[in-house]
């Protein structure tokens, strides 16, 4: 499902965020990945999204091999993942219905359809009753359940999750944790990214552990 | 399929909604561009209107040859040879003084001029047919036939209509260039309104490339907004077109009276209606296009 076959990726400017690196992560597996600030979490989620390029090596995603896919094929990869950024990218200019709306805009799903959709995915996260409210007068916590909600309500097969919990208390971040663990058992395939390692242990699931763009022991 | 085509209403409908809550400045200017567009309209409309009468005066030059008060008969007659002998006169007919004074009563109104007046001011005429077009030989018949015996003078009847016929052309050239010019206009102005809505929706748009928004879909709302606007510029030109001809035709009409003429400018037929408002839609959503593949490219993720 998810295949990296000695990917480095280098940004401009010649920092080397990934260094060959290879994994690969199975259909419906749910998976954590740790690592300190700037050991490389967010620039793998953007790889598998094809938000970035690599530089070197192949990136499977669905058995497609995104180094070699045109940008105009890029949009079609990216429908099937769900998105779950570390700044949110929340649109603060519209209501919560609206931006969990989006995605289903995006892939023109019948509005009527949509819209029990969208109800659906705010039910999931707790925020039914907020689903006229503007985003700006939510909580950290709740903002980021907006941004799990429009993640899912295209129902990806694939979700990839960039610090889901930060800033949030324990308590929150197991609430968060369980969410994710509900969508692995439907069959999504989670990947799921934190620098707070005691959360994922009590999992039991495996850890990709990265230190300055590699794996660490 | 069906699918395909509601996205597209609802992109319509969303942009025409987003145009009338657009900023006022947008709005403004999308007017005086089409109070600029109704100007070649109404030009177009004005040499359309006037091209036919203008083009049926020039079409048929005719040269009026006026004989001396005191001519006589047999001065008439040596006239009436010369021209039925002259090679480069197709035909010709007299009008007499008589003939001549009561036309100009009929034509007129002016019942009982002639009992008003001792004796008749006007000459006996022939109004003679040339052979040919072309203005160079015009002007030697012309000459030639002025210097007949007892002839006061031969006008040149098509003078003033070939002036006439070349301001209409150039005034058909100036619609060109403005229709052209404004088109430019139109095209500049969307593209100017499209880049303001693309940096205004740039959020927006970020995240929609980053869940898989295609660039089609992002650049859809901004070209029906340009078709819409376009379209919009176009009804608007029209109606002032339509209220201008209106409002100017009675004032035509009493102008043409004066020279016993019958012309009117007449409004857009419902076909160049059409194809202006295509045109105006179309130069919309190519400065839209042109706007959109500029700044979309410019707001790339991360
Ligand atoms: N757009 C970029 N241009 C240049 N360098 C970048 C860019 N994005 C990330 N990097 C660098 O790549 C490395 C890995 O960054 P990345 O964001 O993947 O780390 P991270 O593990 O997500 O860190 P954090 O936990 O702070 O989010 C860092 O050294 C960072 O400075
Ligand atoms: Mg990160």
């Amino acid at each position: 499902m998810i295949q990296f076959d000695q990917v480095t990726k280098r940004y401009p400017g010649g920092n080397e965020a990934l260094k060959n690196l290879s994994f690969a992560i199975d259909s419906g597996e749910m998976v954590f990945l740790a690592g300190h600030s700037g050991a490389g979490k967010s620039t793998l989620l953007k790889l598998i999204a094809g938000i970035e390029r690599a530089t070197s090596g192949g990136v499977l995603v669905n058995g497609q091999n995104l180094s070699k896919l045109r940008p105009s094929q890029l949009p079609y990869v990216r429908q099937h993942i769900g998105l779950v950024f570390q700044d949110h990218k929340i649109l603060f200019d519209r209501p919560v219905f609206d931006n969990v709306m989006l995605p289903l805009n995006i892939i023109g799903f019948d509005r009527r359809d949509a819209a029990k959709r969208v109800r659906a995915a705010l039910d999931k996260v707790g925020l039914l009753g907020k689903e006229k409210a503007m985003p700006i007068h939510l909580s950290g916590g709740e903002q980021q359940r907006l941004c799990i909600a429009r993640a899912v309500v295209h129902r990806p097969s694939i979700l990839l999750a960039d610090e889901p919990s930060a800033n949030l208390d324990r308590a929150y971040a197991l609430d968060i944790m369980e969410l994710f663990k509900s969508f692995h058992q439907v069959g999504v395939t989670v990947l799921i990214s934190a620098h707070d390692e005691t959360l994922m242990e009590d999992y039991g699931r495996r850890i990709i552990r990265l230190r300055e763009g590699q794996f660490a022991a | 399929m069906k699918h395909f085509l509601y996205l597209h209403a609802l992109s319509a409908r969303q942009a025409l909604v987003k145009i009338l809550r657009q900023p006022f400045g947008s709005l403004l200017s999308l007017l005086m561009l089409s109070v600029a567009l109704a100007l070649p309209l109404v030009l177009y409309l004005g040499v359309e209107s006037t091209q036919t009468w203008v083009g049926k005066l020039t079409a048929t030059p005719q040269i009026s040859l006026f004989m001396e008060l005191s001519a006589e008969d047999a001065d008439l007659a040596a006239v009436k040879s010369s021209l039925a002998s002259h090679p480069k006169v197709k035909s010709f007919s007299f009008v007499g003084k008589a003939e001549a004074l009561a036309g100009l009563e009929r034509r007129n109104g002016l019942d009982g001029l002639a009992e008003g007046l001792d004796s008749n001011p006007l000459p006996d005429a022939f109004v003679v047919t040339p052979a040919t077009p072309e203005p160079r030989e015009l002007e030697m018949l012309q000459k030639e036939l002025s210097g007949l015996p007892m002839v006061e003078s031969a006008q040149f009847d098509a003078n003033w209509a070939k002036r006439l016929f070349g301001m209409v052309e150039l005034t058909r050239h100036l619609t060109l260039f403005l229709g052209a010019a404004l088109g430019l206009a139109l095209v500049l102005v969307t593209h100017n309104t499209i880049r303001m809505q693309i940096l205004a929706h740039r959020d927006e748009i970020e995240v929609s490339k980053l869940i898989g928004a295609t660039d089609s879909f992002i650049r859809r709302p901004f070209l029906y907004h340009a078709l819409w606007q376009g379209v919009l510029a176009g009804l608007i030109a029209w109606g002032l077109t339509s209220w201008l001809v209106a409002s100017a035709n009675p004032a035509v009409r009493e102008f043409a009276r004066l020279y016993n003429e019958q012309l009117e400018l007449r409004p857009l037929a419902p076909l160049e209606l059409l194809a202006m408002i295509a045109a105006t839609g179309l130069l919309a959503m190519l400065g839209a296009r042109l706007a959109a593949n500029h700044h979309l490219r410019q707001i790339e993720p991360r």
